[in-house]
């Protein structure tokens, strides 16, 4: 074996190392150490004469060996190793002992720092002469990189690794990239607007043909190592196809639910639906879905027109009554009468009745159409418009409205014929007031026309040519089903038979109707009900109701039978009248027999059997006859053909009748029916009409199916929601509602309607509970409610992490009272308000909207404080003085500066502050101890008192003010440990990312190729930032601009004739780098040199030693450990 | 007699804790010159032999120091450390030696001042604790 020969060098550092180690001593010491041929000292031995001390000795003297006794190895092995490299020897000829950062810095006496020096360098010369040459690999580097955060950081760095055709991912997030700095209004001190300057690189990064940009996305995994990582992203499941949304918005319009705007700072809201904000990048919407909906919203699949219950429900859950209102008019154009005359298909389908009580959810359609109409905000705007073909409509019942509220929406022209002296049809003259008042009727109606519908009453169309020659282009009869039907008994002629059409006709008009003490209605449906409530009402003492079935088949909406019970109405089930009685032709009574229940017939309607000899009396002055309504083809213009029930027969889809252009729906097309269901076909008219008059073809679809919760959800629910019964509200007195007209269902009270709201399962979750409105209205088919999160495997060469900061919270100052008290606000707050886009549109407001006349600007809010964070957070008196500037120009107040210490060290920031002393606000130097309201004078009142110290006067100030802004810290991310562990970036003790060297490798990380760019490693201003996203991008470029990665050279090696093919090797190591196989007949273990990171752990596990890890092998280790135990 | 200053050898992996130990030294936070440093590539790096060779050689204490368990740039190394720790301390109750003697920390590459600590924390202990035993044999056998 080769003589070894080894070089002692030992630096002085200047004085950082000689002031406290005696350097010749220990050098003088060094040449007695077997096998040192040299021992020299030098006053920096990296620099170029210092390493050339090295080279030249390597040549001159041929030592094959050196050690350089220094700083940490961490800041200069490198070097040396070069140098090393330069003189001749292979690099890991070297060793490096660590004087400076492990010896002459920690300890101050001199002597024993002296033998502790001696000990480390006998320990390095030991160990150095273990030392084998190793091989340095290269391998080839993905010249791809990620960058992780949109920030201005990242955005620079991918800009320009970018530009130098190099492809970039990009991984934000947040919906969109911008980060803090698109939230900024203006930039101190040129007071450039942030935005900008900030959107031109924002569209050059969503449009670069090298950056892939992976927005609500994030890293979950990183492996491999420089030039080769693979890393998982997972990209957040928007709901929104990223491909075919437009950004036009449309989701977030018709959004019912509405949440603080994280863009905003909370200081306005946005939809579940959402972008961000309006220069966003990529410029689409994000639906914030949270969790899944717990119901299935049945209710609003049961309803004939889709009503968004979930919306107005939740809407008034939350208070918001008006928008509530808003979203129930988006569908219904009669809100307040379906309010109080709907059957509630909605109601019995809800999924919270399988669990305990359904929601009253007509109650509280009702309470939002009520509360709105009473506040007087119900107003109609005219519609624009912009179609040119007339529509008339024939009709002015709920169909007819339906239809016309739908058509005028779009833009066309429409007029409604009336026959009656009233709009209104069965709404007015069949349902009695104390059902639906006339004012509430007149509300729905007049807003129809305000909105511009054209109503021309006592005109009756019998002539549908005569219509199209005053040139509409489309007719729509909605003449409903007018006609009462006659019963064809034996004395139905007799005097004092009525039909209760024709009866409550004439009691809705107000004409006078006599009617004896005792009446008989004969039906079981609403008219029936309504007919005998109404009897009730005109003083009949004794009502009395025959229905052939029994009280689970009556047609009539069960509150409404149970309030006429209520009121003292009898009622004779399973009767048919069989004649009608009478004496002089006048009624006496009515003559009925009893039936049975059958089987049931093909509708599924039981069928009846009269039971012989059961024939029984029932008294009566007058029977109202309640038992049908049909078609009055009489009142229907002529040329139409009927079906054989005598309604009017129109195609199933489309509505129109035999007469081209001419549309029919309501009960003139189904029989008597209900007021929702008119509606939904005059809305389905109205579709039908518009896609004839554009001649395209008619698209159905909307709906779905109802579904129920099977038992395991009903289960579920009941342990998580517990049961709630509905908030029942009071009714009048009995005694004095059968005595008028009065309404009987009174409305809910606020209280009352927000806990029945409270009630609804889908309002219960926090974000989106696809209510569906978003996806009905996009146009582009973008919404995916069913959406899930994708992992997307990247494979780059270089990673740069730029994550930003969280600002500071000062809730937890409790002195400074944020969030108690209105008027105090944080920077970024601040930053929205002043913003000409922002919530108040760039006016300085109060809470109450007043604009203040004095701010006070509180500096340094949670740094350089040891309470919170001890570090100067370096951007806040700059943003502090571009506050006090704004406040000045926008609200001309007067301005208080609190600072500490004013540190403007960059480019023109003295100058800034020199302005603003000109500018005439006030500094005050001291910390604010304190914000208070309590007022000690007059002139405090009302007031927010800042108290500080001022440390020039030496005395304690107290300045009323009307706004306090806090110039709160910028501290590390929440979440910046789990970001550091996915990349291996250490942190310091203040929670941001640890640079190599904090002077000298500013942006590199203990991790090759993982680099860290703006505040993620700590605050800093725009400027800094971008200069470090740009050193980020350089190191980035030169790596790819090489184009290979030198391998580590330091991995495990596997001595074959010892090792026993156990697999203990395999079994621990992490990174599957050894394999054990058979060799020769024998089985051994291999490593895989690029795979293995040289941790060493299978050299620990390894039982009969056959692993070693090169340069960190057991002699070498062993051989410094002999070394260090025999010194001091 | 001069006061008894214990010997300490400590292993500090590369990335945390050694570089605790520099930023000690960078902000000039002093303690005792007792320990010498070993720098290994990661704390699961440490054979068991390393630590008896330097009981055998008269220390008085080793420290086994590394990253924190989610700092590891080899990913689990501090697991693998606590698990040769367990299986080591078994052999020093045979050989005699106590527990204190080998102390395992977790040390991240901000915390120079948790390093410091830890160090004057040892040297004070060793120092109530006396010479290691293995020590006062071998030199009664000399």
């Amino acid at each position: 074996m080769k003589e070894i020969r080894i070089g002692v060098y030992i630096c002085h550092c200047g004085l950082n190392i000689a002031g406290t180690v005696n350097v010749e001593e220990v050098a003088k010491y060094a040449e007695t150490l077997p096998n040192v041929v040299v021992a020299r000292h030098y006053r920096y031995m990296c620099s170029d004469p210092g390493q050339d001390l090295i080279k030249s000795d390597i040549k001159k003297l041929s030592i094959n060996r050196v050690v350089v006794a220094s700083c940490s190895p961490r800041m200069h092995e490198l070097t040396f190793r070069k140098a090393v490299e330069d003189g001749g020897l292979n690099p890991y000829l070297y060793e490096h002992a660590n004087i400076r950062e492990h010896c002459s810095w920690v300890h101050d006496d001199r002597k024993l720092a002296t033998n502790k020096a001696k000990d480390l360098i006998r320990a390095a010369v030991r160990r150095v002469y273990h030392h084998e040459p190793l091989v340095i690999k290269e391998a080839p580097l993905n010249p791809n990189v990620l960058v992780v955060g949109g920030g201005i950081a990242g955005m620079q760095a991918a800009l320009d690794i970018a530009n130098g055709q190099n492809k970039v991912y990009l991984v934000e997030r947040e919906p969109s990239i911008g980060g803090h700095m698109i939230q900024l209004d203006r930039t101190f001190p040129t007071l450039d607007c942030s935005e900008c300057i900030l959107t031109p690189k924002m569209s050059d990064v969503g449009h670069h043909p090298f950056i892939e940009l992976l927005s609500l996305s994030e890293v979950e995994e990183v492996s491999g190592s420089i030039g080769n990582f693979k890393v998982k992203v997972r990209r957040k499941a928007r709901y929104v196809n990223e491909s075919k949304c437009v950004g036009c918005g449309i989701c977030e319009e018709k959004c019912p639910r509405r949440t603080d705007s994280e863009f905003e700072m909370g200081l306005a809201k946005r939809g579940m639906a959402y972008i961000p904000f309006a220069q966003a990048i990529p410029h689409i919407a994000t639906i914030d879905k949270r969790e899944e909906r717990p119901c299935k919203a049945a209710c609003r699949a049961a309803c004939p027109i889709h009503m968004n219950v979930l919306g107005y429900v939740s809407l008034i859950k939350e208070g918001r009554f008006k928008e509530a209102y808003e979203v129930i008019r988006r569908t219904n154009p009669l809100p307040a009468i379906c309010g109080r005359v709907c059957y509630a298909p909605c109601q019995q389908a809800c999924n919270r009745g399988q669990v305990d009580e359904s929601i009253a959810i007509r109650e509280l359609k009702r309470f939002a159409a009520d509360y709105e109409r009473n506040a007087s905000r119900i107003k109609a705007r005219p519609v624009e418009i912009t179609k040119e073909e007339k529509v008339a409509i024939v009709g002015s019942g709920p169909a007819g409205l339906a239809c016309a509220y739908e058509l005028i929406r779009q833009g066309y022209p429409v007029t409604i014929f009336e026959a009656a002296p009233e709009p209104g049809g069965l709404l007015r003259y069949g349902i009695p007031e104390y059902r639906l008042p006339r004012k509430v009727l007149s509300s729905d109606i007049s807003y129809m026309k305000d909105m511009g519908v054209e109503i021309k009453t006592n005109t009756t169309v019998r002539n549908l040519d005569e219509i199209f020659r005053q040139g509409y282009k489309a007719i729509f009869l909605g003449n409903g089903a007018g006609s009462s039907q006659k019963m064809g008994i034996p004395g139905e002629d007799s005097h004092g038979v009525l039909y209760v059409l024709d009866f409550l006709r004439q009691v809705n008009s107000g004409v006078e109707v006599r009617l004896g003490p005792k009446v008989a209605i004969i039906g079981g449906g609403n008219a029936a009900a309504d007919a005998a409530r109404v009897a009730r009402r005109l003083g009949v003492d004794e009502v009395t109701v025959v229905y052939r079935r029994t009280r689970a088949e009556m047609p009539a909406i069960p509150s409404e039978v149970e309030q006429m019970e209520q009121e003292g109405v009898k009622i004779q089930f399973l009767s048919v009248p069989v004649e009608v009685l009478s004496r002089g032709n006048r009624v006496t009574g009515i003559k009925c027999a009893r039936v049975e229940m059958g089987e049931p017939d093909a509708r599924g309607r039981r069928r009846i059997r009269l039971v012989q000899g059961s024939e029984f009396t029932i008294d009566a002055d007058n029977v109202i006859m309640a038992i049908g309504q049909s078609v009055d083809k009489s009142m229907l213009p002529e040329g139409l053909v009927f079906t054989d029930l005598g309604t009017l027969d129109v195609d199933p889809v489309t509505l129109q009748t035999n007469v081209d252009g001419v549309f029919a729906g309501g009960d003139v097309v189904s029989g008597p029916s209900d007021v929702i269901l008119a509606i939904a076909e005059g809305k389905k008219a109205a579709r039908s009409i518009d896609a004839y008059l554009r001649e395209e073809e008619l698209s159905t679809g909307e709906g779905g199916q109802v579904e129920k919760l099977s038992e395991e959800e009903i289960a579920k629910l009941k342990e998580q929601f517990g049961s709630r019964k509905r908030v029942e509200h009071s009714k009048p007195d009995l005694a004095k509602r059968v005595r008028d007209f009065e309404e009987v269902e009174q409305a809910y009270s606020i209280e009352e309607a927000q806990q029945e709201a409270e009630r609804c399962l889908a309002s219960a979750i926090e974000g989106c509970f696809q209510c569906g409105e978003c996806k009905e209205a996009c146009e582009a088919g973008a919404i995916n409610y069913d959406q899930t999160d994708q992992i997307v495997e990247l494979e780059v060469g270089v990673i740069i992490v730029a994550t930003g900061y969280d600002q500071f919270d000062p809730s937890v100052i409790p002195q400074y009272c944020y969030k108690k008290y209105d008027n105090v606000l944080t920077g970024l707050e601040f930053e929205r308000i002043t913003c000409a886009a922002g919530p108040t549109e760039g006016k300085i407001l109060l809470n109450d909207g007043r604009v203040p006349q004095s701010v006070a600007i509180v500096h340094c809010v949670g740094s350089r404080d040891q309470n919170y964070h001890e570090y100067c957070s370096r951007v806040c008196c700059m943003y502090g003085l571009k506050y006090a500037h704004l406040t000045k120009e926008i609200a001309k107040a007067d301005v208080y500066e609190f600072y500490i210490d004013m540190r403007c060290f960059g480019e023109g920031y003295e100058e800034f502050y020199k302005r603003l002393s000109e500018e005439g606000v006030n500094f005050i130097r001291g910390k604010v101890a304190k914000i208070t309201d309590e007022a000690l004078t007059d002139e405090e009142k009302g007031k927010l008192i800042v108290i500080s110290e001022d440390t020039l006067l030496g005395k304690m100030v107290r300045v009323p003010v009307d706004m306090v802004i806090l110039c709160s810290a910028l501290e590390a991310r929440s979440d910046a440990e789990n970001v550091a562990r996915i990349f291996t970036i250490n942190r310091r003790a203040d929670g941001f990312f640890l640079e190599r060297h904090v002077k000298l490798d500013p942006v590199a990380t203990p991790t090759d190729g993982v680099f860290i760019a703006g505040c993620c490693e700590g605050p800093r201003d725009i400027p800094d930032t971008v200069a470090q996203a740009e050193a980020t991008a350089a190191k980035a470029l030169s790596l790819i601009s090489k184009g290979t990665v030198t391998l580590e050279a330091a991995v495990s090696t596997v001595d074959e004739a010892i090792c026993h093919g156990c697999g203990r090797c395999e079994e621990v190591c992490t990174f599957h780098a050894p394999k054990v196989a058979a060799r020769n007949g024998t089985m051994v273990s291999t490593i895989n040199e690029t795979l293995c990171k040289g941790c060493g752990g299978c050299a620990v596990v390894c039982p009969t030693g056959a692993i070693s890890i090169k340069h960190f092998t057991q002699d070498e280790i062993l051989a410094q450990v002999a070394a260090l135990t025999e010194g001091s | 007699m001069a006061e008894f200053e214990p010997r300490i050898i400590a292993f500090c992996c590369n990335w945390c804790t050694y570089a605790a130990a520099d930023l000690a030294g960078t902000s000039r936070v002093h303690y005792p010159p007792n320990v010498k440093i070993v720098r290994v590539m990661c704390s699961g790096m440490v054979n068991p032999i390393y630590i008896l060779k330097a009981f055998e050689g008269g220390v008085d204490g080793v420290l086994v120091a590394g990253c924190h368990q989610t700092d590891c740039h080899y990913i689990d190394g501090p697991v693998k450390c606590d698990d040769m720790i367990d299986r080591l301390r078994k052999a020093l109750h045979v050989l005699g030696l106590e527990d204190e003697r080998v102390r395992r920390e977790m040390v991240a590459a901000s915390e120079g001042v948790v390093f410091a600590r830890i160090i004057n924390e040892m040297v004070e202990q060793l120092r109530k604790l006396g010479p290691s035993p293995f020590k006062v044999r071998m030199e009664a056998l000399a």
